[in-house]
Formats: structure tokens, C-alpha cells, sequence
């Protein structure tokens, strides 16, 4: 048994790279999705609703899922539930890449990065696949529809007065959230600041800090903000994994009712720090309904039942909903707090 | 550990050809059975996908290999590959060079970037792991600075984006670029004096310089190498991405190096090969792409190909272990009265 080492690594690279390009060369002519699609659709035609979270470890996308396998089984559709395991713009595209050659029927993305991702999602378009987006847009051109958990002057709203609220309408606040450019973030913030300017001049907002939706990320961070602002009264905590880890660095600080903690998170998550009077609301929508209510509007993009113009939508179970311009509405932001926190298990 | 030195790098050769063939019957394998399980997994446009996912990542793999070789190694690649981008994206929107101009700009940045590690490898006598450990948050932390962790370049020309998304007689753009690089590395380490004295420097870097072997020059050109080859990634990266962010290439230094290391190079230094690399790279990218297109595993196939990388690493490396175990003893009895020529 003696090769030259030399002959056989020659051998696989011959073989490895005249493999790929011959694949790419031979049917690059030929329409290969389209030939598939046809194919596909004598075997299996159910509908593929391919969803993509911004990070699939993450409770508020997990929630979601829940919803969205319930809305699948429901309709009879496939659903393939895939993402980057950590916040990953780049990942998030070579999965929708993925799609497109696996030939899914529509593709419902949570965006990470608005403009690195409408590139991806324009060459599914350009493919024949349907895309609308959830939680957070694309460029509006690259998906039909937005499913809108909440808009973001809502959103604002219920988290300003909420904070007004609890600091007596004046002193210092903090900001965490998920990354800088995160697109519905960077809207909320702006209304944020808009809401406080205009009705509670005596807030002042010292800090705005990214914790790249990591729960021990935002711990750190609100332990910085804890000893660089000694006068804080509040902390606001605008994306899910951030509240629990803010609230963790509050009790660890022993400074519970000092520094009062506020957020957009699962109640599951804060379920013990609302109790323990750390955490004092958590706003949030319903999110089992947002992945619900996605499918059921991917679904019906496919089969024709949701059109561009329409000003209402009906999702099974949960009924009618109001679409304004290309955004499915969800509805109001809901408070969790001490007194209804026990009801709800997502 | 009696054994010639002549014999103990022909038995290694021998090792790393035995490890390239199995990996290569993996490789096949893997393709095979997604081939037949998967859906939609030979389409041409699918296995140009491959090709394009994994380009950044194998030019890394590439010119990671030739270090490791050396007995070094180099985190910064991916943080640089981030750098890189983001200076490209400034050059190009914020200096008005077009876009031929910014790349070559940046591959010059590249390269200091690289003789940046080199000289504190080399001049300082700092081990390649602190170093690089350093410019890995050093690079990431510039991009960030740069860019103030919230700008992103976009809306680049069609021209550039050709690089990412095209293709030219039927193959993704990048690829010809990654081929044209593979040669050179290839023809660098395997048909050059300078492989010969990477692997020298790895076995010995004493031994080496008693050689005659300039060792420094060496080594800075090394990485020199790596850190140009790491913005030419940044420029792919980039041109498929559309966007350019200061987080572009996360943790590419370590799929890069399990790339490497999956494909029999030691990471002791001395022994490795650029067609092994290559296989290393392609059993990752075929396993990641693969288990998103089998229905049991699509919803996690993220996850799933994390985990199997690990266990495929691990299982090569054991693998490795034995088979040069098993050489050494059958080489170890007939030692006495037979001379192996070094056949690398």
C-alpha cells in the first residue's frame, strides 16, 4: 500500500473541483427550480411555509413557532422553522439561499439586517417565491406584506407612559436593546424619544446600550449602567432577552425598587422577577398569535386568498384583522404585571 | 522516539495521504446520501449556493493552513475579513474610489494588517495564539470604531455585485477567484521551497534556522498572505452579501481552522496539505447544506451540522491517531535495515 501522498491529494482535487463545476456548468441553463417545482408538485403539494426567526434560541421566537405549528397543522401546510443560532445577518441570507433552491412556496422572515437580507429576499422573489416579513421589515419592496406585531407609536406609547408612571414623571432612564441597527428597534426608540419630548419633558433618557439580543450580554451592561449612573431610576429594556438579564443585574446591584425595571419581553421569562417586585410591567403583544397569524398569511399569499389591497384578513381562530396599506396589524401591546402575569404561560 | 527523522516525515506523509483518501471517501459519501435523502440537493443552483457560502470561509481555510503549518496559527482572520469590508465600503462611499480601486486598497490594508501579526511574531518572539488573540479584538474592535457599530454600506454597483452573485460559464463568480487562489497556495506549499520550509519551521524552528532557513521572512510572509487573503474574503464576502458591517466574517477564524484541521493538517505544525484542506472544507459545507434539505433535519439543521462537524473532527482526529500509530509500529519492525526516501 504505497501511494504517493502527492497523487492522491492531486486525484481529490481533480475529482472535488471538476465535480462542482460540472454540476454548475450542466443544468445552469436550464431553469433547475422551475423544473423541480413542477416535478414537486405531482408528488407532495402541500404549501411549504418556510419561517425564519432572527435567532432560533431566543423564547420570544420559540413562542412564535408555537403558534406557527398550530396555524400549519391547522391549515395542512408544511412549515419548516430554521435561523441563525445566534443574531447572524449574513447566516440568515445563506439560509434563504438554501430555500430557494429547496423550492419552498413562501418565505416569512424576521429581519435581522433591513438592506443585507432584501438581497437575498429579492432573488426569491425573482424565483417565483412568495415573501412576507414578521416582527421586524425588509425593504418594502423585496415582501408583500409586514405582519406588524404592534406599531411602533403603540409600542412607544405603552412603554413612556409606563415609565412616566413608575419615576413620578421625572429623572434619569437607560435604554437597552438588541444591536444599533436593528430596523423596528431603531422605530420604537425614535418614537420613544419623539413621546417623551413632547409630553414628559422631565425624563431624560442618559444611555442607550446594545446587548445583541444575549440575556448575559444585557446583564453586563445594565451592571455598567447601574454604576455609571447613580442616579437612575429606570431601566428600559426594548428587546426580550434584555429584560430578565436587566432585572438579574438590578437584584445582583441590591438595588430592587431603586432602579425600577421596565421591558418588551415574555412574561414566562419574567415571570419570577415580576413577583419578586424587580421587574414592575413587561409589555409585550401576544407572540404565539404573531407566528399564527404569519403562516396564516403566507399561506393565503400562496393560494391567492391575500392580496395586495385588501384592508382585512381573517386568520382562523383569532378572526378578522386589520391590514393598513401592506402591514397585517396584530393589534395593541398588552402590560403583563404582578396582578395577570399568572395567566398567560408563553 | 529512536526513529530516523527521514522516517518519521515519510510515515506521517503517508498518514496524512491515508487521512486525505478517507476524508475523500466522506466527502463522497455524505454527497451520495444527500444526493439520494435530500430535496433538491444536486440542482446546479444548489450546489452553486455551496460553492458561494463556503468561498469566504475556504479562502481563509486556505492560507490558515500554511500558518498552522508553521506551528502557528492566526485568530485575527475573521476579525480582519470584518475590518476589511467595512474599509472597503469607506474607501469606495466615502473616498469616491471605484470599486476596483477600494478592493485593491484593501487588499494592500490586508497585508499590513498581516505583516502587523508577523512583526509582533516575529520581532517581539510573542506566541502567533497571544497575538492573534490580540488583533482578533483589535480588528473587530477598528471595524467597530469605524463604522460606530451602526453604519452599514449598501446599494453597491451591479458591476461589484456580479462578484458575489454572477456567474461566469455557468460557475459562481467567486469561485474562479477561489480556484485561482487554491492554485497558488497549492503550487506555494506543495511545489516550492517555501512549503518545504514551512514544514521545516514547524517540526523545528530551530532546526530550521540551523538550516539556513530565513525563518522570519518565512513566517511574515505567511501571514502577510493571510491577512491579504482575508480582505480578498472580505471583498466576496461583501459583493454576496450586498452589505458591508462591521460584524462581517464572525467567527470565520474558527470554521476556518476546523476547516484545516478536519483536513489532516496538525495543529502541532509540520505535517498538512492544501488538497486536504480543500476536502475539510467541502465536508462542512456539504454537511451544513445537506441537512437543511432532509426533512427530518431542516428545522435543525443549524444545530445538527454544528454538532456533526464536532463529532466528525473528533472522529478524524482519533481516526489520524490510530492510523500513524498503527504506521509507526509496522514501520518501527522493519526500521533497522530500510531507508525511506522523504517523499515531501
Amino acid at each position: 500500500m504505497r501511494t504517493s501522498p502527492r497523487r492522491i491529494g492531486l486525484a481529490a482535487v481533480l475529482v472535488l473541483v471538476s465535480v462542482l463545476f460540472g454540476a454548475c456548468d450542466k443544468a445552469s441553463n436550464q431553469g433547475p427550480t422551475d423544473a423541480l417545482r413542477t416535478e414537486g408538485s405531482d408528488a407532495r403539494r402541500s404549501i411549504t411555509v418556510a419561517l425564519m426567526p432572527k435567532s432560533k434560541g431566543n423564547a420570544y421566537f420559540v413562542s412564535c413557532r408555537n403558534g406557527a405549528e398550530r396555524a400549519a397543522k391547522e391549515l395542512g401546510v408544511e412549515l419548516i422553522f430554521d435561523g441563525p443560532t445566534h443574531p447572524d445577518p449574513a447566516k440568515q441570507n445563506e439560509i434563504i439561499e438554501n430555500w430557494i433552491t429547496l423550492g419552498v412556496d413562501v418565505i416569512a422572515a424576521a429581519c435581522e439586517n433591513r438592506d443585507g437580507i432584501s438581497t437575498a429576499l429579492r432573488k426569491a422573489q425573482a424565483k417565483g417565491i412568495k415573501v412576507i416579513t414578521y416582527d421586524s421589515d425588509a425593504q418594502p419592496d423585496v415582501r408583500s406584506f409586514f405582519v406588524n406585531q404592534a406599531t411602533p407609536e403603540g409600542i412607544a406609547s405603552a412603554l413612556v407612559e409606563e415609565a412616566a408612571r413608575l419615576m413620578g414623571d421625572s429623572g434619569e432612564f437607560a435604554i437597552i436593546t438588541a444591536s444599533l441597527t436593528a430596523a423596528n428597534m431603531n422605530e420604537w426608540q425614535k418614537h420613544i424619544e419623539a413621546l417623551r419630548a413632547s409630553q414628559h419633558p422631565n425624563l431624560k433618557m442618559v444611555a442607550l446600550r446594545p446587548c445583541d439580543d444575549l440575556k448575559d450580554r444585557a446583564q453586563a451592561e445594565a451592571t455598567t449602567l447601574l454604576s455609571a449612573y447613580p442616579n437612575l431610576k429606570l431601566i428600559m429594556a426594548i428587546c426580550s432577552p434584555a429584560v430578565p438579564g436587566t432585572a438579574e443585574a438590578v437584584k445582583q446591584a441590591g438595588k430592587v425598587g431603586q432602579v425600577k425595571v421596565i421591558g418588551l419581553g415574555l412574561p414566562s421569562e419574567n415571570r419570577r422577577y415580576v413577583k419578586e417586585g424587580v421587574t414592575d410591567s413587561v409589555i409585550l403583544w401576544k407572540t404565539e398569535d404573531l407566528g399564527y397569524l404569519t403562516v396564516h398569511a403566507a399561506k393565503a399569499l400562496v393560494d391567492g386568498s391575500l392580496k395586495p389591497g385588501d384592508t382585512t384578513f381573517r386568520a382562523g381562530t383569532l378572526g378578522s384583522f386589520v391590514i393598513a396599506g401592506d402591514h397585517v396589524l396584530l393589534g395593541q401591546p398588552f402590560i403583563f404585571n404582578k396582578a395577570n402575569i399568572d395567566q398567560f404561560d408563553f | 522516539m529512536t526513529l530516523p527523522a527521514s522516517n518519521r516525515i515519510a510515515g506521517r506523509a503517508e498518514g496524512r495521504s491515508r487521512h486525505e483518501a478517507l476524508l475523500l471517501l466522506v466527502v463522497i459519501a455524505e454527497i451520495g446520501f444527500f444526493w439520494m435523502a435530500g430535496r433538491n440537493f444536486g440542482t446546479a443552483d444548489n450546489v452553486a449556493n455551496m460553492v458561494r457560502h463556503s468561498v469566504e470561509v475556504g479562502l481563509l481555510a486556505l492560507v490558515m493552513m500554511p500558518i498552522i503549518l508553521t506551528g502557528g496559527i492566526d485568530l485575527s482572520v475573521g476579525s480582519l475579513l470584518g475590518l476589511c469590508a467595512v474599509l472597503f465600503g469607506k474607501l469606495w462611499r466615502d473616498a469616491d474610489l471605484s470599486w476596483p480601486l477600494a478592493a485593491l486598497c484593501t487588499v494592500g490594508i490586508g497585508s499590513v494588517a498581516g505583516g502587523f501579526n508577523a512583526v509582533l511574531i516575529t520581532r517581539l518572539r510573542l506566541p502567533p495564539l497571544i497575538v492573534t488573540l490580540g488583533t482578533f479584538s483589535l480588528f473587530r474592535g477598528l471595524a467597530e470604531a469605524v463604522t460606530r457599530g451602526t453604519d452599514a454600506f449598501t446599494n453597491f454597483p451591479d458591476s461589484f455585485l456580479f462578484l458575489g452573485a454572477g456567474r461566469i460559464a455557468g460557475v459562481p463568480t467567486q469561485a474562479w477567484i477561489f480556484v485561482a487562489i487554491l492554485v497558488g497556495v497549492w503550487l506555494w506549499v506543495h511545489r516550492t521551497t517555501f512549503g518545504r520550509s514551512f514544514r521545516a519551521i514547524g517540526f523545528s524552528p530551530e532546526g530550521a534556522l540551523y538550516a539556513g532557513i530565513p525563518v522570519n521572512a518565512r513566517l511574515t510572509l505567511a501571514y502577510v498572505v493571510a491577512g491579504a487573503v482575508s480582505a480578498v474574503a472580505a471583498i466576496t464576502y461583501t459583493a454576496r452579501f450586498g452589505t458591508a458591517k462591521a460584524d462581517a466574517g464572525s467567527g470565520y477564524e474558527l470554521a476556518a481552522i476546523t476547516a484545516v484541521v478536519l483536513g489532516g493538517t496538525s495543529i502541532f505544525g509540520g505535517v498538512g496539505s492544501v488538497p486536504g484542506t480543500l476536502l475539510g472544507v467541502a465536508g462542512i459545507a456539504v454537511l451544513t447544506n445537506g441537512l437543511s434539505r432532509i426533512p427530518a433535519t431542516m428545522s435543525h439543521a443549524s444545530e445538527l451540522s454544528g454538532l456533526l462537524t464536532g463529532a466528525l473532527l473528533l472522529l478524524a482526529l482519533g481516526a489520524g491517531v490510530l492510523s500513524r500509530h498503527i504506521s509507526l509500529r509496522e514501520r518501527r519492525s522493519s526500521a533497522q535495515n530500510r531507508r525511506q526516501p522523504s517523499s515531501s
